[in-house]
């Protein structure tokens, strides 16, 4: 118990204690200082869900977190699992080479890889369009990030960009515990390549598939540091980038385009983005264990 | 499984390597060129090495102060982290215990809570608690949340040592602490290594509690810290990308020298996903 107890004591207080605070300072209209005392029930809910001032800005912002969610899964799905897939077919020394190499820019801090990239996007100046003007493909140079129908694609490439190194270790491991007899007798049977992966190694490693696509969800709905960096506290251009994350900040602690303020109100709107992301994670668990095969 | 074709195996892995390595390579070069190199020729090899740059973004900026913060916020959590986690991990794995597998699940279920779901709590807490502008609260805050992750791969790993080492100490008289100490730790010391790794990401790059807790320059960690930097020198690239690099190396750098073990790992199942 002992040997429970600092690991314990810390989780609770700093993770489970927070959760219930939560819960408890959305019913309340409350700005953060004195007493809580205005005790309103649902209305924070409510205003988040219905009202014309603040609902529209929620709603986007819970559109723009599935953009994100759905454009990420089809690069893991496109990029991470091909590349996954190709590593099993070299030399495993080499493999691993590779791996290191995609991991890498999951260790560089956000706040570089936005800077990074917003030298590169820079428009007329920066590399890529200055790239671009190169090979005559001048119609291409737009602003990226200054675009209101660009801006949150961009980032969500570059999200994707940054984290592939994840699933792709993960795939990997999921990969290499394919049995190769199946592999031997698929092949003996005259299967494809196409037919093998899709009849046999994809059933396989679905759950580790729905287990990625959960990590997204959650990823996804947690997205904050780049756009907040990027396009600031307003998530622009005119909103254009704003997630439940930068909405969430807004509220809660102010800055350039805040419409309405309120610790209470923010902590409604953390509440909410959590069922979203609890009952997608329930979805996707669920679908998980009835995809795990017994071989 | 044997490519029929392995140069095009070959030629996907390695586009897909340099369009991940490319752009890090070309951060690294440009940050050794002027400013007039780096706006009218952004591509290729620098024509002089400008190593002034680094040393006028070291003395300009206070790199030093954000970099001794964000390695105490980041050694300390991690430290915290691996002996509070694998303490609790080798009792969750080993002892059976009416709510053994509550407390495991418990655990396990801040592995799907987002960030502001906690956020506003945590800095009433900490604004009570008098530590806003402490690295501590950032600290508290990150082996509070770390636990999760770490406990739920550490319980996986202890299930999967045998038990026969920690029965014959047992039977020697070796207690339980020293079990734990001398034959537990010591077999987990690889996955020790992986926990440790992905803590130490975590904490070095993280930005949201930074941004909300730490406002005073002089408790700024990197994240934060260049946020301001940033903020002076708008397009002084010449200054900003020598900042960019030299905040980013200590984490390339401990990446690198664990990435073998690191690699390895993960993909022998190290992350049962």
């Amino acid at each position: 118990m002992v040997f429970l107890g600092p690991a314990l004591l810390l989780y609770l207080l700093f993770v489970a204690y927070p959760f219930l605070s939560s819960l408890r300072y959305s019913l309340y209209n409350w700005n953060g200082v004195g007493p809580l005392q205005d005790f309103i029930g649902l209305q924070n809910y409510t205003y988040t869900l219905f009202s014309q001032d603040f609902s529209p800005f929620f709603w986007r912002a819970v559109a723009h977190n599935l953009y994100f969610f759905l454009l990420s899964m089809i690069l893991t799905t496109l990029i991470g699992l091909t590349l996954a897939y190709l590593l099993m077919t070299i030399n495993e020394r080499r493999s691993r080479w590779f791996q290191t190499i995609y991991f890498l820019p999951m260790v560089v801090p956000p706040i570089v890889i936005a800077y990074l990239w917003s030298m590169y996007l820079e428009p007329d100046s920066g590399t890529i369009p200055v790239l671009l003007d190169s090979l005559h493909l001048q119609s291409l140079n737009v602003p990226f990030l200054g675009s209101t129908t660009l801006a949150l694609p961009t980032i969500a490439v570059l999200q994707a960009w940054a984290g592939m190194g994840f699933p792709i270790l993960v795939f990997v491991a999921a990969l290499i515990n394919v049995p190769g007899e199946l592999l031997d007798a698929a092949r003996v049977d005259g299967a494809g390549r196409w037919r093998t992966f899709f009849s046999i190694i994809f059933p396989i490693i679905k759950p580790t598939y729905y287990t990625i696509l959960t990590l997204n969800f959650v990823g996804a709905f947690g997205a904050f540091d780049l756009i907040y960096i990027m396009e600031g506290t307003q998530a622009g251009p005119n909103y254009a980038t704003d997630v439940v994350g930068t909405l969430f900040y807004r509220t809660a602690f102010g800055g350039f385009g805040t419409t309405a303020q309120g610790m209470g109100l923010a902590t409604a709107l953390a509440v909410l983005g959590f069922i979203i992301v609890m009952i997608a994670s329930a979805i996707l668990v669920n679908l998980q264990r009835r995809a795990v095969v017994q071989l | 499984m044997q490519a029929k074709r392995p140069w095009l195996a070959y030629g996907l892995l390695v586009i897909w390597a340099l369009i991940v390595l490319g752009p890090l390579i070309d951060m690294l070069l440009l940050s050794f060129k002027d400013l007039a190199g780096i706006v009218s020729n952004p591509l290729g090899l620098p024509t002089q090495w400008n190593f002034s740059n680094y040393a006028q973004a070291w003395t300009q900026g206070d790199l030093l102060v954000y970099l001794i913060n964000t390695a105490i916020v980041s050694v300390v959590s991690v430290v915290a982290i691996l002996l509070f986690s694998s303490m609790a991990a080798y009792v969750i794995a080993r002892f059976h215990f009416p709510g053994n597998q509550f407390i495991y699940l418990f655990f396990l279920s801040g592995l799907a809570l987002p960030i502001q779901m906690i956020a506003v709590p945590l800095f009433i807490l900490m604004r009570d608690l008098g530590l806003v502008d402490n690295l501590l609260s950032v600290i508290l805050i990150y082996v509070g949340s770390g636990m999760s992750f770490s406990v739920f791969l550490l319980v996986n790993f202890i299930r999967h040592i045998p038990l026969d080492l920690e029965e014959a100490a047992l039977l020697d008289g070796a207690s339980h602490f020293q079990i734990y100490w001398r034959i537990v730790l010591p077999l987990i010391r690889p996955s020790l290594g992986t926990v440790g790794l992905l803590n130490f990401i975590t904490a070095w790059n993280g930005f949201f509690f930074p941004l909300i807790l730490l406002s005073d320059p002089n408790q700024m960690t990197v994240a934060v810290g260049v946020l301001s930097f940033v903020g002076q020198y708008a397009t002084e690239w010449n200054l900003l990308l020598p900042a960019l690099i030299i905040v980013t190396l200590p984490t390339v750098v401990v990446f690198i020298i664990a990435s073998r073990q690191f690699i390895r790992n993960m993909t022998a199942g190290a992350i049962k996903l």
